[in-house]
């Protein structure tokens, strides 16, 4: 079944109100081809709250070919732990091969990481999201105050629909914080990546992620060679807030 | 079918560099021929004729593109490549698609 745009506006104003596990609860009773994205990092916390409601939930995760030992392994014990199917997605073979021949394996440190995440991240996660209806990230508001500040808890994902179809986003941790995330992932006993007992906070593939030291904002650990990406073709929620 | 692009003039009155690029791309394709309305999204007026379009249809970024059907139905495009291959039958690299994706949605890396 799918939302159309007006409903999904509509909805998104009261799902914010909502817990994750609300919000977990009604897109899943929404939606019948829905799956999560997990990354390997603490957005396990979304497999941990699905799993409760629907012990069967679709999971997926991007395996970029670029990630650490311990995401790996992280991925299995996640795999092992609630007894789900994780579709474990691999980028184009050539895609990578027509990259890594013309421009080494660490082009991302000269340019910068676009290219690489497009070819290894977001290529096989448009093949995937053509076979949904919708699908559930672990995106939060506090992991990026400046591009995240909007984030809905559910919105109409124009991008990766399929054509003249729609495609729903659900975002059920928008509105946690960090904290809030570890607390639920401590005291609901959730296994988690072991990176983070090491400082990392958000985990990615190994070349572009690196552990922080106190007081430093979580953006601070991925790429952190290149410059705060500017943002200019957003229309600003000020005026589109003002009606 | 009635297709309809919004740009956006930033709050400076200069225009967004991605929605310049597009309609460059636009005309030297000549698929601008295509594009029935162009409308102005002007951060200076949240009353230009793009701003209330993109409020009405809870878009939040430019440029977009609006395809009303026949049937009265409208779909929306934030992804340029996107468009031009599903509704003006244009060819594109999967690579240059999803490389679009990715510049018009910075978060989608931290996945």
């Amino acid at each position: 079944m799918a939302v159309d745009t007006i409903a999904t506006v509509d909805v998104d104003k009261k799902l914010q109100a909502e817990s994750p596990q609300a919000v977990l609860e009604y897109a899943l009773s929404q939606f019948d081809d829905i799956a999560i994205s997990f990354s390997g990092a603490e957005d396990v916390v979304l497999i941990d709250m699905a799993h409760r409601i629907r012990p069967d939930i679709q999971v997926f995760s991007l395996d970029t070919g670029r990630l650490h030992p311990e995401t790996y392994r992280f991925i299995d014990r996640v795999r092992n732990h609630y007894q789900i199917d994780i579709d474990v997605l691999f980028p184009d073979a050539a895609a990578v091969n027509k990259l890594v021949r013309e421009k080494g394996l660490f082009s991302f440190y000269q340019d910068n990481h676009q290219e690489c995440c497009s070819i290894r991240k977001v290529m096989p996660l448009k093949q995937k999201l053509l076979t949904l209806d919708a699908w559930v990230t672990g995106q939060r508001r506090d992991q990026s105050p400046n591009t995240r500040a909007h984030l809905p808890v559910i919105q109409d994902d124009r991008a990766f629909s399929r054509p003249g179809d729609t495609l729903t986003k659900f975002n059920p941790l928008a509105n946690w914080s960090s904290a809030q995330v570890w607390d639920y992932i401590r005291s609901n006993g959730v296994p988690y990546n072991d990176l983070h007992d090491r400082g990392f906070i958000s985990i990615g593939c190994e070349p572009c992620t690196r552990p922080l030291g106190p007081n430093q904002h979580e953006r601070e650990g991925r790429w952190w060679w290149e410059e705060a990406t500017k943002k200019e073709c957003g229309l600003h929620q000020a005026n589109l807030d003002s009606k | 079918m009635k297709i309809t692009l919004v740009k956006k003039i930033l709050a400076d009155g200069s225009p967004c560099a991605k929605c310049a690029d597009v309609q460059e791309k636009l005309e030297s394709s000549g698929q601008i021929r295509q594009i029935d309305e162009t409308l102005i999204a002007d951060e200076r007026d949240s009353d230009s004729p793009g701003m209330q379009l993109a409020r009405e249809l809870d878009v939040s970024r430019a440029p977009f593109f609006v395809v009303e059907k026949d049937d009265g139905s409208r779909d929306v495009y934030t992804v340029y490549l996107k468009f031009v291959k599903e509704v003006l039958g244009q060819q594109n690299s999967a690579a240059d698609e999803a490389r679009e994706i990715l510049e018009n949605s910075n978060d989608l890396d931290f996945l």
